[in-house]
């Protein structure tokens, strides 16, 4: 604790002008078509991003679009492709080697493509460890930008919770940019 | 007399081709940053409101810094303070003892840097693995970061396929970048696996909720912290925003300014600790309480660390991260090591020539520049002002100063026109290395005016 104290009073020591908070209203960027915006950036990002059609089956399009996953996770229930919960498992590090995570994001942003999915299956590595991910997203949540975004979010209480924003990457060598660092090689976002 | 940093930058540029490459590439970024900007309207309005709201923040520190500790520790996160470097790496030591702790894996941070906690961890028989690619090709080479955003700008892929050959057995002579990158994949896929406990540094503290957010491309510092237990973040007390809104303001700016980017891929928001996990925050001073009292540079307390302001310094681009003698380079860097100490650090503020191109990049509008003009006004009183330059000041203002005799000199200067090389270009005159000096005219304005032979020429 005195160390705790010691830092308080220092910074309490140098009395300093106070500056007021400023009002946070901001004229921000807004979308005419959020949804299009969204996909766009999507794209731009690396990753990519598509829209559901009437009638068209989100099973049917996940298996044509990754034909050879065998390890799939999911804890979603709409998905009848042949997968595992992952839920089930108590040790994250049983989850390497998913190729193919299916989650489901909360909601989208347009300006930038960030997915915000607050943590919604029992292991988070599961966003990240995967090969592959698809994230699953109600295309009439697509806010306009951060702003709205942290609105939405004021209220709730997650312990953990990650904005997405394509697939991982690193330009750490020569600034050659080279998609699948650490986290997903590929991230699909399936908007319905 | 050259200082240091003038020292260690003709090392650098003597690789010409690597010079124009760090430059262009640099510029590059700078570049995506302006493309980044240029899309959003209220640009200016945001960078205005940042600077605002870290100001606010920082004359508020102590108290945001208690609602963001009382928030966290409400939520299950065990939350230290650590006053310097030292109680920094003891209490990260002991949290690591405690549980036992044989491999740290680490995401960046120039916090754990500044502490120099790496060595400190390792000394004690720790094994430490730093897991962001640039992070972690300098640590197998055994150097430190030449940028804060992009650490290991300053190599080269061939370099970089050499080492990874020794380290991580790539095909000889491959220095393919993807293939460099996925084989690190591999080979950090492991130590994740592998590791007990990971290490995160903040990019942001938020005292409303008592959360921490970092942000990476890589996905690295989320690969560490969700497969371990325990999870220490490593904070700086600037770090703090008030709340969600103020943050929605910096997630917006940061990313645009570092890389160019809408948005980093992760951003990631630790609340609690994960179940049956620890997560613990250390909350680091090491000096920056005093920088509070410090009228003249407490605008360094807003800085997020972008790296916008290296992008843009055209002496950064030209002499790289490795010329400045403080661990992080460029205009901040410059300021940073000034108020850490300014005897030990005063190479850096040569490096500098005001064109005021970071005061105008940077996203929390900090007086870089300025700063770095006063640092220099008071060289002399710190007795580091450069001998020769001030007999040269001397010199001039006893000319200036004695109209008379400055006429004289000045009808004798043209000679110096006509003076052989070496009297000119030598080692007392420091302004003649490395540039060529204005030829004298043959008659000065004074002397023209005098004989009638300037006109008034009248508008319109």
């Amino acid at each position: 604790m005195s160390s705790k104290n010691d830092i308080i009073n220092n910074i309490r020591r140098h009395v300093s002008t106070e500056y007021d908070m400023p009002e946070i209203r901001v004229e921000a960027v807004k979308f005419d078509n959020p949804v299009a915006e969204f996909l766009e950036i999507s794209r731009s990002v690396g990753g990519d991003a598509v829209m559901l059609k009437e009638g068209e089956d989100i099973n049917t399009f996940i298996r044509a679009l990754y034909p050879k996953a065998v390890t799939v996770a999911t804890n979603l229930s709409g998905i009848t492709i042949p997968s595992f919960n992952p839920d089930e498992t108590d040790d994250p590090h049983s989850l390497d080697g998913v190729e193919l995570a299916i989650v489901k994001g909360e909601f989208g942003v347009a300006e930038n493509g960030c997915v915000w999915i607050p943590q919604n299956v029992k292991q988070k590595a599961l966003y990240f460890i995967a090969e592959n991910l698809v994230i699953v997203l109600d295309k009439n949540r697509i806010v306009n930008n951060m702003h709205e975004a942290y609105e939405r979010i004021a209220a709730s209480d997650y312990g953990f919770g990650v904005y997405i924003s394509g697939p991982s990457k690193t330009a750490d060598i020569e600034q050659a940019l080279v998609i699948g660092a650490h986290g997903a090689k590929s991230v699909m976002i399936i908007l319905y | 007399m050259s200082t240091k940093h003038a020292k260690s930058a003709t090392l650098f540029i003597r690789n010409r081709e690597q010079e124009q490459w760090h430059n262009e590439t640099l510029w590059f970024v700078r570049q995506k940053r302006d493309n980044m900007a240029m899309r959003i309207p209220e640009w200016e309005d945001l960078r205005e409101l940042a600077g605002k709201i870290k100001m606010h923040t920082v004359s508020r520190l102590d108290f945001y810094l208690e609602m963001f500790s009382s928030e966290a520790e409400r939520n299950g996160i065990t939350v230290h303070w650590a006053k310097d470097a030292r109680e920094h790496n003891e209490i990260v030591y002991s949290i690591l003892e405690k549980h036992q702790v044989k491999k740290l894996v680490k995401s960046k941070s120039m916090l754990t840097e500044e502490c120099l906690l790496n060595p400190y961890l390792i000394e004690k028989g720790i094994e430490v693995v730093e897991s962001d690619l640039g992070e972690r090709i300098l640590q197998l080479m055994g150097e430190h970061p030449s940028h804060i955003v992009m650490p290991a700008i300053h190599k080269k892929r061939e370099e970089v396929g050499k080492l990874f050959e020794e380290k991580m057995d790539s095909e000889k002579g491959n220095s393919d970048p993807t293939y460099l990158t996925h084989t690190a994949r591999r080979y950090l896929r492991r130590e994740f696996l592998t590791a007990d406990a990971a290490m995160t540094g903040a990019n942001f503290g938020v005292a409303q909720t008592g959360e921490v957010v970092v942000c990476t491309n890589e996905g690295n510092a989320d690969m560490g912290t969700s497969l371990c237990k325990l999870h220490i973040v490593s904070m700086g007390i600037e770090k703090i925003v008030p709340d969600l809104k103020s943050l929605g303001v910096f997630t917006r700016l940061l990313a645009r300014s570092a890389t160019g980017q809408p948005s980093t891929t992760y951003t990631s928001h630790y609340r609690k600790p994960k179940e049956g996990g620890e997560m613990h925050i250390v909350i680091v001073d090491n000096g920056r309480s005093e920088i509070k009292g410090d009228s003249e540079h407490v605008q360094t307390l807003k800085c997020i660390r972008c790296g916008a302001c290296m992008n843009t310094c055209p002496v950064y681009r030209r002499s790289g991260g490795y010329s400045y003698t403080y661990f992080i380079p460029g205009p901040v860097g410059i300021n940073l090591g000034m108020l850490k100490c300014p005897g030990k650090y005063y190479d850096n503020v040569s490096a500098c020539s005001l064109c005021y191109s970071c005061n105008n990049v940077c996203p929390v509008k900090i007086d870089l520049a300025d700063q770095i003009y006063r640092w220099r006004q008071n060289l002399d009183s710190l007795r580091k002002a450069d001998r020769t330059k001030k007999l040269m000041s001397k010199g001039m203002k006893f000319l200036f100063t004695r109209p008379a005799l400055y006429r004289t000199v000045l009808k004798m200067a043209p000679a110096i026109n006509y003076l052989p090389r070496i009297f000119v270009y030598n080692k007392l005159n420091a302004w003649g290395y490395g540039r060529e000096l204005p030829r004298f005219a043959g008659e000065s304005f004074t002397s023209m005016w005098k004989k009638g032979k300037i006109r008034k020429t009248n508008k319109q």
